[in-house]
């Protein structure tokens, strides 16, 4: 049942955005990001989501498995649509009760409705076509500057390579566990939420206590093969560019750079307009 | 042939210290201890829980150093801090608990760790990864995530993870442990290999006599101290004096004792079950004689 939950939900498949550089998609998803928070007209989103087609296609991964990230939001969603549809100030088109809805309230819900969903969809790629030892090499390496101010960068990347690597470990043994008191009569599926906390704690006491033995023996088994910390450590599997890379920077320069004609036309239209 | 290890007069003390600092008690895990392991050989560690084999253990790759005497590993003494690293290398550790020990996501990215750690380049490193990993048989399993592999399975990628690292010497804690009877064929082959083939010095700890028949040399550990030491076939003889250390024995030295107990002729120890069915043989063709 707890097998089920799979974190980074990585879609397996050979494309070129999966060859890409975890690096690449990284700063890509970044810029995309940012993107979708300078954009608010029709002519920028309408690029904004060709450019979101476009690497969809690419990546080969079925659209419903990106729209799965949406469900997680639904009701953010809602709320913040439905929340700039009625209180926007503004020209109202119709009221009704205590609602004013309005042509801006309108215009701003659309955009909320479309930004959030680019931004979910847009993020779920990079996380469905980058392993989760890619992405954090790929978090290591941009962060690399940090080290300068004393952040150890290298640690916490093997920190979290480490958690990745035991969470189905320690989900497998909650699973062992509840099953273990199941078998004593312990009861997960009451309604009262309160007595189902309740019986949570004695899933987590074996637990916490199984993972401490468990990083101990880590800790020992990683120091006798030698690890001490990042510093003259080498890389089995180095991050390098391929031509790929250097063709999807060039892409997202020129995404940037069309949005950004694009925002100043329209801005400089309406200027004229109101001269 | 040199000493790849020798401990002499080792002391190991646990203290335990209460929450302001003071000495609360102390357990003496490690009493006095003095072997020497020859290059190349293949011995066995054995003793009752609590007897103090993975204290000992983890003095011979500077995871510990002792409160008294002196530990040399390839004539480096482990106490010289600044030799720890070298150490670690010539002689890596196995333990027991397949799923603690592995690092990687992915098997051969785990059987890198140790070599990453080394700083050995990348070509070498991926040279030596695929080496070692044809070396305990898992060369086919090498994209696989260690989650999904059994338990002999995973602690041969983790010999592996040493193997990688070149060390002269394996200690393994009672690797076996938590297997079950094919995992444990699987592990044991794999070592017996590496000693035979490789030359590797081999340590085994373990609680399954019947895994240390064929090595070259036990020691026996009880409370701490070294109380027996000799061949298998030497240790095995005194079947009474394993047993009241609260050791077994092979299920073949058992029944070739209680035979030869019971009037049966047959020359003691017996430590393999085609010894022992020779040995009746033997016995009842002079019986009838
Ligand atoms: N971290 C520790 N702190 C305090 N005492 C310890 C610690 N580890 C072991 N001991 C004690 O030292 C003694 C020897 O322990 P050790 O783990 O070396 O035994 P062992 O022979 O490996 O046993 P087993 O067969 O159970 O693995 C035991 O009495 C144990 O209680
Ligand atoms: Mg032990």
């Amino acid at each position: 049942m707890l097998r089920d939950i799979t974190l980074g939900q990585y879609y397996n498949t050979k494309s070129v955005i999966h060859d890409l550089d975890p690096r690449t998609k990284i700063l890509g998803t970044m810029v995309y990001m940012v993107s979708l928070f300078a954009f608010n007209s029709f002519w920028t989103y309408l690029i904004a989501f060709a450019a979101l087609c476009t690497v969809i296609v690419l990546s080969k991964v079925p659209v419903r498995f990106m729209l799965r990230g949406m469900k997680a939001i639904f009701l953010f969603l809602t709320i913040t649509v439905l929340y700039n549809l009625f209180l926007t100030q503004g020209d109202t088109i119709f009221s009704f009760w205590i609602f004013n809805v309005t042509i801006q309230g309108l215009k701003q819900a659309i955009l909320m409705f479309f930004r959030l969903t680019f931004l979910v969809v847009g993020t779920s790629i990079l996380t469905l076509t980058t392993t989760p030892s890619n992405l954090t090499d790929g978090l290591e390496s941009l962060m690399h500057p940090l080290k300068w101010i004393r952040i150890p960068v290298a640690e916490i990347a093997m920190m979290m390579s480490i958690a990745l690597r035991f969470i189905p470990v320690l989900t497998e043994e909650t699973d062992k566990i509840m099953r273990a008191q199941k078998a004593r009569g312990a009861d997960f599926d009451n309604k009262n939420l309160f007595k189902r906390i309740k019986s949570y704690v004695p899933i987590l006491v074996p637990l916490f206590i199984s993972a401490f033995r468990r990083a101990n023996d880590l800790a020992t088994a990683m120091e006798a093969r030698a690890y001490r910390g990042g510093d003259g450590r080498t890389k089995m599997k180095p991050l390098k560019y391929k031509a790929g890379d250097w063709i999807a920077y060039t892409s997202m320069l020129l995404y940037g750079i069309t949005a950004l004609a694009i925002t100043v036309l329209i801005n400089f239209q309406t200027f004229m307009l109101k001269a | 042939m040199n000493k790849l290890v020798k401990t002499q007069d080792v002391t190991y003390e646990y203290v335990r210290r209460d929450d302001d600092g003071n000495v609360e008690n102390i357990v003496t895990a490690v009493d006095d201890v003095s072997i020497s392991i020859e290059d190349g050989q293949m011995v066995a560690i054995i003793g009752h829980n609590g007897s103090g084999k993975s204290t000992l253990a983890k003095h011979l790759n500077a995871l510990l150093t002792p409160t008294e005497g002196t530990v040399w590993v390839d004539g480096i003494d482990t106490s010289d801090e600044s030799r720890v690293w070298d150490i670690r290398q010539k002689a890596g550790m196995v333990l027991q608990n397949p799923d603690n020990q592995i690092v990687g996501q992915v098997v051969e990215e785990d059987v890198g760790f140790g070599c990453e750690n080394l700083g050995i380049k990348t070509e070498e490193i991926w040279e030596r990864v695929v080496d070692a990993l044809k070396s305990v048989d898992m060369y086919e399993y090498r994209g696989s995530s260690p989650n999904k592999l059994s338990g002999g399975q995973k602690q041969r990628v983790s010999i592996a993870g040493i193997i990688a690292m070149k060390p002269k010497c394996i200690i393994l804690d009672e690797p076996t442990a938590m297997l079950d009877p094919k995992g444990r064929k699987e592990v044991i082959d794999a070592i017996t290999r590496l000693n035979k083939e490789e030359n590797v010095t081999i340590i085994l700890i373990t609680h399954n006599m019947e895994e240390i028949i064929g090595v070259d040399r036990i020691f026996v550990m009880d409370k701490g101290k070294l109380v027996m030491e000799g061949t298998p076939r030497e240790v095995f003889s005194e079947v009474d004096k394993l047993t009241e250390l609260g050791l077994t024995v092979p299920e073949a030295t058992l029944i070739g004792k209680k035979l030869y107990d019971s009037g049966l002729p047959i020359s003691l120890p017996v430590l393999t079950k085609e010894e022992l069915v020779s040995e009746i043989g033997r016995a009842r063709l002079s019986k009838f004689r």
